[in-house]
């Protein structure tokens, strides 16, 4: 090999990257060359004085607990059933009927009790997951609100919109092709709602911004309704086959409704 | 006797907590390492590592045992940076690839050709012993760099390892650590060429 070695050729030495026949190459080269075996020299050097300076920074102890804390917590949600049941009371009865009704009773006591403390548990995890929903739904929309945050795709036109998002998200979604009056299409972005790619479509109804976010449909989609309104923001939402939307907003709430009956429109008149 | 399901669904959840446990507090400090290198704030970081502590929590039922635990979780890390508002305002200041070939072989070269400096940033680096200075040309790389270069070389994590967090092809990764260390390298050259300079 008489070509010297190229950064990315080098970077992958350092990095131990190279395929066999690659490193022999690279080592053929750099027996006869002092240039290349130079920057060989400093790329490993490199590394390894970022490797030093990059651990810098460790949590406290408090954060440290906090998400053992959270680890436990969610642990004992799922352990909760099973020490409720173990718990089963004990009925004796010195003659046979009085023993069965007494066991059915038990029985009836402890199916009640059991589908009451599930239902509770349920109920608890389900308006915490509700309230991380929207809390996140909330600082996406703020954070787009920011003057200094332009949309990734900024358009008016349906046309352009729709297809920016092509092998980006793992679904499609029509755009209406009209909006109510005072409404108009801003742009969009593509985010991350609790670990999915979701498009946050931006509209102005007026002078008010409005995010609406369209993700893909799931099984561990949060269940029950979210509140129809958040630090000030009205937000309602629908789904279809499809898709999950959530649109969030500090318009009139009528208004806001307006506009996602017209994007979910929009999502089902296309299928027929 | 086979369990009843909310039974069984209550045991298997706590075996998935406890082995959730298992893998990912070992993590925490590589987590939030890197996020406060990301966030830049100690406040923002440990909100960064939490939610992403919840979403992997909830979500481990869809993490494949035996993969890359490792890679899952700061997968889900850079996702939520990508989402806070830091992220977000990051995200819009860099276009990397608009500037890179596949390779990264047309970043500009590290070293005046057929000259051995034996002055290298990276030697006075060491001579010095200058954390400080590496620490500065660091904190100047754009956060697709930096974010690339923390995994290679702090969390010491394979090109395909990369490749799966950041959800970028390996030509991608490639030509980010290319471009990261040439950075670093231009900016240690400016900083002890400003030192020597001064001292001269």
């Amino acid at each position: 090999m008489s070509a010297h070695l190229t950064p990315s050729v080098l970077s992958c030495l350092a990095d131990g990257e190279l395929s066999p026949e690659q490193l022999a190459m690279a080592q053929e080269h750099l027996e006869t060359c002092s240039v290349c075996t130079s920057k060989a020299l400093a790329q490993a050097l490199l590394k390894a004085a970022v490797a030093k300076s990059g651990h810098r920074y460790s949590p406290t102890p408090e954060l440290t607990d906090r998400l053992r804390e959270l680890v436990s917590k969610d642990s004992q949600r799922a352990d909760a059933p099973l020490s409720r049941a173990s718990q089963r009371p004990s009925f004796q009865g010195t003659r046979g009927g009085l023993k069965i009704a007494g066991w059915a009773l038990a029985a009836m006591l402890l199916l009640a009790s059991i589908f009451i403390i599930q239902r509770n548990l349920s109920r608890a995890g389900k308006a915490d997951d509700r309230a991380a929903l929207v809390a996140e739904i909330c600082d996406l929309h703020v954070s787009a609100l920011a003057d200094s945050a332009p949309a990734q795709v900024i358009s008016t036109d349906r046309h352009t919109v729709k297809p920016w998002f092509q092998g980006k998200i793992p679904f499609s979604f029509n755009l209406p092709e009209q909006l109510p009056a005072d409404v108009k299409l801003d742009g969009a972005n593509l985010i991350y709602l609790q670990g999915q790619p979701v498009a946050q479509l931006f509209y102005s109804i007026g002078r008010h911004r409005v995010s609406v976010f369209l993700r893909q449909r799931s099984d561990t989609k949060v269940a029950g309704a979210l509140p129809p309104e958040h630090w000030g923001f009205h937000l309602t939402e629908f789904s279809t086959e499809e898709i999950d939307a959530v649109a969030i907003s500090d318009v009139d709430p009528a208004r806001l409704a307006d506009l996602t009956g017209t994007i979910e429109r929009a999502q089902t008149s296309a299928r027929k | 006797m086979a369990l009843l399901s909310w039974k069984r669904a209550a045991r298997e959840s706590t075996v998935q907590s406890s082995m959730f446990e298992d893998l990912a507090l070992p993590l925490v400090p590589a987590l939030y390492n890197v996020a406060f290198w990301l966030a830049r704030n100690d406040r923002d970081a440990e909100d960064l590592v939490q939610e992403t502590f919840l979403k992997a929590l909830r979500g481990f039922g869809s993490f494949q045992p035996g993969t890359n635990f490792k890679a899952w979780i700061f997968r889900i890390l850079r996702n939520t940076y990508l989402t806070s508002r830091t992220g977000l305002a990051a995200s819009r200041t860099v276009a990397l690839e608009d500037e890179l070939n596949e390779h990264g072989d047309s970043a500009p070269s590290l070293y005046p050709e057929g000259v051995i400096d034996r002055h290298t940033p990276e030697l006075n680096l060491i001579r010095l012993n200058d954390g400080a200075a590496l620490h500065r040309a660091m904190e100047k790389l754009a956060p697709p760099l930096l974010e690339v270069i923390l995994l290679c070389d702090v969390e010491e994590m394979k090109y395909k390892e990369i490749a799966a967090v950041l959800e970028i092809p390996i030509g991608t990764v490639m030509s980010r650590i290319s471009r990261a260390r040439a950075e670093l390298r231009n900016a240690l050259q400016v900083e002890f060429g400003i030192n020597r300079r001064t001292r001269s």
